[in-house]
């Protein structure tokens, strides 16, 4: 095959031309159809349930209620097992599945759903976080059950008899000091939206259950694993019978990450024992996860010259009605509300707390885009009163590599002022646009565990088993190329294997910009495994030293003497058949220890906008974007390019248009008619992304991860030209048309 | 969610059309594009056991020369509106409405006919087809009757049309010799919160002799703003520029536009006040 063509990503072909499948085109022999009833009330008590009616319309084989799961260990969470598996007497927000409908098909059971009816006594709710830290706020969950290193490392820190189900703190040097000395002290409030990760494809699992086979999901899971230790923790089957198969993925963002709703899936095949799809529909999934919104406090000490002396941070975020994986997020916004800056003195405060809402959820750079809207918007705000350049405000304060953002975690791995110089030089200036800048580092959390197999068959074809998620970030055709150039084979030999628990090994999960990382270097390990095994034989086949044989395309070269893989393999086996496997394993002690600390790498960004407002309007038009980002080594450029995009728009969405909206406990635009997601239209009519490869990252050739950073920087850089363009400074996202036009004229009335 | 049960007829003509209408009465929709009704289906805010698609009747779709008034078909679709040499000669302000509507999707599917009947307060074209003194053709079983653009739509998907009726053509006079006209719309999300309409005839001494402007997606229906029209007749451009806003402002602070999702009352007040004077401004300008 040609260079060029090998070069197109094998997944990008077969979506554009349909082939591509994904879950929800899986039909099974048998398979029946659900579909979710689900509650219209914020915070109730279920008093009855009456589905009678339901059960005698055509198709209907089954309604499922709580009562149905009673028997199990049904309570399952990440950090706090907090969440049934289906409602069992109480629901906590609107759009918990009550009820199980299924039918022959979808649309019999989708018809049944209006015949099932549910008696409820509404229970007092709350839907805003500092609602829900007054002392006399209803409370969500009465117990909260913590689970230590169950997946995630560590374990979460609630208050009891509180809402609040995260209370983190960190502090290090002497805050109280710092800001009694400095020259001035900045205290602002940031409010940042609750938002949806509108992955085109909806959440959908295929659950098949036997006693004999245990379960096969096929899933839309951005973790695999995860999917199979939470089934073995409610259902005690045995993790090798507990099978799951992830096709090709529509988008993820961390909506699929952890686990969300194949313990339901699974539970209703379970149940039924036989094969059933759960599908949800677009405003299904906005009912099942979203990012957590927060208001950011912050308070920064700061010296004449302009120099950062303290800070102190406190993050509260609205949780949802259950943790998921809330607590980590909250831990990450706080330390992403550093800022890739030298500040000796830290105090770090962040909650997270339940509400009658979706479950708040991982979603791309967990709370940096909220961290990071507050930091860098008062960076602006602290040039604007010092008179400085907010360029010249960063300069002064950036870090330089090796330099630590926080003495516990590893030093800064990259040149921030590289990136920020890049932008800015690139930036274009042109009148009547207003310019606005902004910068970001966070640290991965990062599970250094994962491991991939390498097969070599006779003919020289290689197949790469990895369970790796191919969610569109193209980590296929980064890990076909990986081992490719470690067998020193073309890339056309190489196919990476559906993600699949049976055949692959463990890996800890997509997400975190992980996986070029680790599974790169596992599937490199596998590869270079399998080339010491094919060095081996050619050796003991040829009768050389090692040494004397090395991999060529096709096969081997022993004393500059071509050998077919067929040649090697029917001569050391004997028969014209046979391949060698290799395996790669990455571990918490891979080179020494390297991958322990934590960050294994800083994932930083830097960006600049030019913006146009209409004043009559309000309306904010981007019109040039620039985005930075500091990746090591480029493995597929069109991908990573893709990557940087995806995130700069995505983040274009909380800075302009969304936000998920409560009334009286329920949600009023959760559906894509009413949340405004950015259009073709509305974005950057030039966008520009620069990525810097200095080789110095801990990953293949020296990669690092991407792909969250770009969303970090958008709305700080887009407030900021506003602010500086326009004299409004808005503290809220998303800065819509009505608020921007609010914003003018009060400045303009002098208010 | 997914659509409900529902059987789809697809009459060849006119009688076929209005026997189906007869037959099922309130359990029967008129399809037409689908861009809203299919929508709402799925949504299921509506349900109707039997739709009946105009599709597989011949001409309703055509755009032709009928003397005063260029004749649009109700099954027209935006798009090929927006493309039509009739249009774009004689109602390049329509021409130019058509091309913006929603999105490429929706104007290559949606029709105007089915964008006026379904009277969703957030489109574009009832307000501009006001202000160009547009007349709707509606036919039924027992004959056919016009209705005034300006009195079709009663509010929030509310219309004129009776049942056993269907929308054939929208009827727009040529514009006379020193009419002009234009539209202007702001909106997120590919629909309009506040739309307006500006058509102004000036006389061979320069003085305006007839003018409309109208108000769309704002309230219920579109609404005209009448004393601001009367207040310009008389005037050339320069004193209309000058005049207008002043003229317009009573008026458009009577408007009633509530707090929704689309923003709030006085946001969308002042968004249909900038898109007014926007459009009038377009329309008091010499044609190039």
């Amino acid at each position: 095959m040609t260079q060029p063509a090998a070069q197109i990503r094998r997944d990008s072909a077969e979506k554009v031309t349909g082939e591509a499948r994904f879950v929800t085109d899986i039909a099974l022999p048998g398979m029946l159809h659900a579909r979710l009833l689900r509650s219209t009330m914020p915070h109730a008590r279920i008093t009855g349930i009456d589905a009678a009616a339901a059960l005698d319309m055509p198709g209907v084989v089954a309604v499922l209620t709580g009562a149905d799961f009673a028997g199990l260990k049904h309570e399952w969470g990440l950090f706090l097992r907090d969440r049934p598996l289906i409602a069992i007497d109480r629901v906590r927000y609107v759009g918990e599945p009550v009820a199980v409908v299924v039918a022959e098909d979808e649309y019999s059971a989708e018809e049944a759903l209006d015949a099932i009816v549910v008696d409820y006594d509404p229970l007092p709710h709350v839907t805003d976080a500092e609602a829900a830290l007054a002392p006399d706020a209803p409370l969500v969950h009465e117990t909260m059950e913590t689970l230590k290193d169950f997946y995630f490392k560590g374990e979460a820190k609630p208050l009891p008899g509180t809402n609040i189900f995260q209370n983190y703190r960190y502090e290090c040097g002497d805050v109280d000091a710092a800001f009694a000395a400095a020259d001035h002290v900045f205290e602002d409030a940031y409010d940042f939206p609750m938002v949806f990760h509108y992955a085109m494809e909806p959440h959908c699992v295929v659950a098949e259950y036997s006693v004999r086979e245990g379960f096969t999901l096929h899933s839309c899971a951005q973790s695999p694993s995860a999917v199979q230790k939470v089934l073995h923790a409610i259902f005690g089957t045995p993790l090798s019978k507990i099978r799951v198969i992830v096709p090709y993925v529509g988008g993820g963002f961390g909506g699929k990450a952890s686990v969300k709703l194949d313990p339901l899936a699974a539970g209703i095949a379970w149940k039924l024992q036989r094969p059933v799809r759960l599908c949800l529909s677009v405003a299904e999934s906005m009912l099942t996860c979203r990012r957590l919104n927060a208001r950011v406090h912050l308070r920064s000490a700061v010296a004449k010259d302009g120099t950062l002396l303290a800070k102190a941070v406190r993050v509260v975020m609205n949780g949802g009605a259950y943790a998921d994986t809330g607590p980590a997020v909250a831990i990450k916004a706080a330390n992403r509300a550093i800022g890739p800056y030298r500040i000796p003195n830290l105090r770090l405060e962040a909650q997270a707390v339940y509400t009658n809402t979706v479950p708040g959820a991982a979603f791309r750079s967990i709370g940096g885009p909220q961290a990071v809207w507050a930091t860098e918007s008062q960076m602006d705000t602290i040039a604007e009163a010092l008179e400085l350049d907010p360029l010249e405000l960063r300069r002064r304060n950036l870090l330089r590599r090796g330099e630590t953002v926080r003495p516990d975690l590893r030093s800064i791995d990259v040149e921030m002022a590289e990136a920020l110089g890049e932008v800015s030089k690139a930036l274009p200036h042109r009148p009547g646009e207003a310019r606005g800048f902004a910068v970001a580092a966070s640290d991965p959390g990062i599970m250094p565990i994962g491991s991939a197999m390498v097969r070599l068959g006779i003919d020289g074809s290689i197949t790469v088993m990895a369970n790796s998620v191919e969610i569109g970030q193209g980590v296929r055709a980064v890990l076909a190329k990986l081992a490719a150039e470690a067998l020193n084979q073309p890339i056309a030999a190489v196919d990476v294997a559906e993600t699949d628990t049976l055949t692959a090994p463990f890996d800890w999960g997509t997400g975190a910009s992980r996986s070029t990382v680790i599974m790169g270097c596992a599937v490199q390990e596998a590869a270079a495994d399998a080339g010491r095994k094919l060095l081996a034989m050619a050796a003991t086949t040829y009768e050389v030293p090692e040494s004397e044989c090395r991999l060529v395309e096709g096969g081997v070269l022993v004393r500059n003497q071509h050998h077919t893989f067929r040649d090697l393999f029917h001569r050391y086996f004997g028969i014209d058949s046979g391949d060698v496997s290799g395996i790669g394993s990455i571990t918490p002690q891979y080179r020494n220890g390297a991958f322990l600390q934590a960050p294994l790498f800083w994932e930083t960004a830097a960006a600049g906008c030019s913006i146009s407002v209409d004043e009559d309007t309000g309306e904010i038009l981007v019109k040039d974007y620039v985005s930075a980002a500091d990746v090591g080594r480029v493995i597929n450029r069109l991908a990573a390019e893709g990557q940087d995009e995806g995130a700069a728009m995505q983040g274009l969405g909380h800075s302009l248009f969304e936000e998920l909206l409560y009334e009286d406990g329920q949600p009023v635009n959760a559906s894509m008619i009413d949340y405004h997601v950015p259009l073709i239209d509305e974005s950057p009519a030039h966008f520009e992304t620069i990525l810097i490869e200095n080789g110095d990252g801990p990953g293949p050739g020296g990669a690092r991860g991407m792909g969250e950073g770009a969303i970090l920087p958008v709305a700080p850089a887009i407030a900021n030209a506003l602010a500086a363009g326009h004299g409004v400074r808005i503290k809220h996202l998303p800065l819509t048309p009505e608020k921007v036009w609010r914003s003018l004229r009060a400045a303009k009335a002098g208010l | 969610m997914l659509l409900r049960r529902f059987d789809l007829h697809k009459p060849e003509t006119l009688p076929a059309l209005f026997d189906l209408l007869d037959r099922h009465g309130e359990e029967a929709s008129v399809l037409a594009g689908g861009t809203e009704l299919l929508i709402a289906l799925k949504a299921r805010v509506l349900h109707y056991p039997h739709l009946i698609s105009l599709k597989a009747i011949a001409g309703l779709a055509d755009i032709v020369d009928a003397g005063d008034c260029i004749s649009i078909g109700a099954l027209a679709t935006h798009d090929a509106i927006a493309r039509h040499p009739l249009v774009c000669r004689y109602l390049p302000g329509y021409a130019a409405l058509s091309d913006n509507i929603a999105n490429i999707r929706v104007r290559c599917a949606g029709t105007l006919g089915g964008n006026l009947c379904f009277a969703e307060p957030h489109a574009d074209p009832p307000a501009m087809l006001a202000a160009l003194g547009a007349r709707l053709r509606l036919q039924s079983a027992t004959g056919s009757r016009e209705c005034a653009m300006a009195d079709f739509i009663h509010g929030d998907f509310e219309t004129d049309r009776q049942p056993g009726e269907i929308l054939t053509a929208i009827l727009v006079p040529k514009p006379v010799s020193g009419h002009r006209a234009a539209y202007r719309c702001y909106g997120a999300s590919h629909r309009p919160v506040a739309g307006g309409a500006a058509a102004i005839t000036m006389d061979e001494a320069g003085k305006c002799s007839a003018a409309a402007f109208w108000i769309g997606a704002v309230c219920g229906r579109p609404v005209a703003l009448e004393q601001a029209a009367l207040g310009v007749i008389g005037m050339d451009r320069a004193e209309i520029a000058q005049a207008l806003p002043a003229l317009i402002a009573p008026e458009i602070e009577a408007l009633e536009a509530s707090d929704d999702n689309h923003g709030a009352g006085d946001y969308k007040r002042h968004l249909a006040q900038t898109m007014l004077l926007r459009a009038a401004q377009a329309a008091n300008t010499v044609a190039a």
